[in-house]
């Protein structure tokens, strides 16, 4: 017999205390070192891709911005733009600009959220809760605009159906500037906390042609050094305000928390800009007749990037609706990274990648 | 590589020890709803006309209606709140309200049975003869109840063509052209809600 | 700024030299699509460099097997197991098959049947 250690094989999930996620890896070790990880999902499928078949289109919005709790505003609004597309409707100015603020209030809750759980997974739990103490601000503002604190049902095909008045806009304004005060010392302890850095620094390298070839997606990417943002596609009214895709060039944990961390404030500079050149005018364009055809369409949600296909038949029903998520990308770059890792830190690297399990099995 | 830093949350760490908890003493003190919170559906069942509109574009199936015996009932522990029936509802009778559906140790299905026209008013939507006792005294001209499947009928030699039935179906399943005269039913849109029947000030529509 | 989003249609010979191509270049493999037609399935594949996405739609008869791209394109391992399992679409060689227990779900091939 070689020298070769002996191996053991440690299941990791799906139900552990770091990651609420239905995500079960088999860890291959040889004493603390992972040498493979294979994982395996497809514990809550829930089939709503099909579902698209037997629903109207129209109604099937309500369903699409169901498949995730977190990033849902952007599954609505992606396949909302998927069918658009198709139909060639023409979404009012006005709607663009809402759905935009509301795509980037939903990546701060994300990004708050996910800060949050990474505290937690280092058991720093106060700075798990001051983060989440934050986004419930952000939710207030949800719950005030659109009626809902996790699902807002406010896209339709052709716009949005809530508007904002002048007053409500002046308050997520104030809001803004009173989270982004208060953001500044979590920031900090983030980024500069010694604690913090040392679990953080140096774990989980992705080097950018590694990220590109096994194709990651989001922050991942850009934590790599590749400046790859959807958002620079222009949709919606993203292509009226100004931003730089942000990025970091080291690729391990602490960049991608960097990333994660300078995006909140990008968010809030983006959600400024809208709000200071918001136009007037209708919120809903009519949308008659069914979608034939088929598109892709791709969107940035806070985990990265999504794609949306829909191909339409002439009648009200789809043929097919297909969404890749952005942890369906992740995925593959995660287990990348967790060869060559310490067993302890399987955790914090599985939490990185900001994983949404139940959204990629759709 | 960025500088780090010893004890930078030892300032929000003491700031926190002496300030008051984020949050709220919730049963003790009253939650407070946004104006806009979809919390649950309610309905004025006065208003309603029985067309199905809700039941039919409700996305989990939550909501049935029955015509003929005048009711309108929702499980409640299946709605998702979505809030799409209100946005469809014709006559706008049904409205999203802040409050909850309280907890409940079964999933209980809620009936609302609209009240029996007082006699002489518009009959429309009345019971079906002998399912109750005093009925409203249907006039031939209305629609009644209209059983299941019926789709509206235009006697050409009494339509004025006033294009009253197509603004008012709710799904756009007629079409109404007074210059040429034509009067057009897209069979597949058309729910058989009775609307248009019901408002043809001529009487010329009948559903069948 | 718009980029490119096309969708090539190509044949089975075509298919592989194309993806070896993608992979040479560069690009970053988008995501893998199946959809049904009559006695027959069209697979998209979806390759992204910056702003640009193509995508090369392969129409193969229900009988016929794909050949992975997995060897080429080792993260696709995921989404043709998904398309294998949810459509049953014969695909060939993957590294890592899940062999239809990726998802736990009763049926097999759920979506191949319409409704």
């Amino acid at each position: 017999m070689s020298k070769m250690a002996k191996q053991s094989i440690i299941p990791f999930g799906p139900q552990h205390p770091v990651l609420p996620e239905p995500v079960h890896l088999d860890l291959v070790l040889e004493d603390e070192t992972v040498v493979e990880a294979v994982p395996s999902i497809g514990f809550v499928h829930r089939g709503l891709e099909k579902l698209v078949e037997t629903k109207d289109f129209k109604e099937y919005v309500y369903i699409a911005e169901r498949v995730c709790g977190i990033c849902s505003f952007g599954h609505g609004m992606g396949y909302c733009q998927c069918v658009e597309n198709i139909m060639g409707v023409e979404t009012p100015p006005r709607a663009n600009y809402l759905r935009t603020i509301w795509m980037e209030m939903s990546r701060i809750h994300s990004h708050l959220l996910w800060l949050g759980l990474l505290a937690d997974a280092m058991g720093f739990e106060s700075l798990f809760m001051q983060s989440w103490r934050l986004r419930e601000k952000v939710l207030d503002l949800f719950d005030m605009t659109t009626g809902g604190r996790v699902i807002f049902s406010v896209n339709c095909i052709g716009g949005v159906l809530k508007d904002m008045d002048i007053g409500i806009l002046s308050v997520i304004q104030r809001t803004l500037d009173d989270m982004e005060k208060e953001l500044r010392p979590i920031a900090d302890t983030f980024l500069q906390d010694y604690t913090v850095g040392s679990r953080l620094r140096g774990l989980g390298i992705l080097r950018p042609e590694q990220a590109v070839q096994a194709g990651a997606v989001g922050p991942m990417l850009r934590a790599s050094g590749v400046a790859y943002d959807a958002r620079g596609l222009g949709y919606a009214a993203y292509g009226d305000l100004e931003f730089e895709p942000v990025c970091a060039k080291e690729g391990d944990s602490y960049a991608r928390c960097q990333v994660r961390i300078q995006e909140i404030y990008q968010s809030f500079s983006l959600i400024h800009q809208a709000i200071e050149k918001i136009p007037q005018g209708p919120i809903q364009a009519a949308a008659k007749g069914n979608p034939n055809g088929e598109y892709f369409m791709r969107i940035e949600q806070p985990r990265g990037e999504a794609v949306y296909y829909v191909k339409g038949n002439g009648t009200k029903f789809l043929d097919r609706f297909r969404l890749r998520t952005p942890t369906t990308s992740n995925i593959p770059p995660m287990l990348d990274l967790l060869k060559g890792c310490q067993l302890a830190d399987v955790p914090l690297l599985i939490l990185t990648i900001d994983p949404c399990i139940s959204c990629t099995e759709r | 590589m960025a500088k780090t830093k010893f004890w930078p949350f030892a300032s929000t760490a003491l700031k926190n020890v002496f300030s008051r908890p984020a949050t709220t003493g919730y049963p003790f003190q009253p939650a407070q709803y946004p104006e806009r919170m979809r919390g649950r559906v309610e309905i004025v069942i006065e208003e309603c006309i029985g067309c199905g509109l809700c039941a039919r574009s409700c996305p989990p199936g939550a909501i049935a209606v029955n015509r003929a015996a005048g009711t309108w009932s929702i499980n409640r522990f299946d709605c998702v709140q979505c809030g799409n029936c209100t946005n469809v509802c014709p006559k706008k009778c049904l409205s999203m309200v802040p409050r909850y559906t309280e907890p409940g140790r079964e999933k209980k299905t809620e009936t609302f049975t609209k009240p029996l026209p007082p006699g002489g008013a518009s009959p429309k939507g009345s019971p079906a003869a002998g399912a109750t006792k005093g009925t409203g005294p249907a006039s031939a001209s209305a629609p009644g109840p209209v059983p299941a499947g019926a789709k509206p009928v235009n006697d050409a030699s009494q339509c004025v063509y006033c294009t009253l039935c197509a603004k008012k179906c709710p799904q756009e399943a007629i079409q109404v052209e007074r210059a040429s005269k034509t009067w057009k039913l897209d069979g597949e849109k058309c729910i058989g809600c009775g609307l248009c029947a019901a408002s043809c000030p001529k009487k010329c529509l009948k559903m069948q | 700024m718009n980029g490119v989003n096309d969708i090539i249609p190509v044949t089975m010979e075509q298919f592989l030299p194309a993806v070896i191509q993608f992979k040479m270049d560069g690009w970053r493999l988008v995501q893998i699509c199946a959809s049904r037609l009559p006695g027959q399935y069209e697979l998209s594949y979806s390759f992204s460099n910056a702003y640009d996405l193509w995508t090369l739609r392969l129409t193969v008869e229900e009988e016929t097997s794909v050949s992975s791209i997995t060897q080429i394109y080792p993260c696709a391992f995921l989404q043709e197991n998904e398309v294998s399992e949810l459509f049953g679409v014969k695909i060939e060689n993957i590294q890592q098959d899940y062999k239809h227990k990726l998802y736990r779900i009763d049926r097999d091939a759920p979506f191949k049947e319409k409704g």
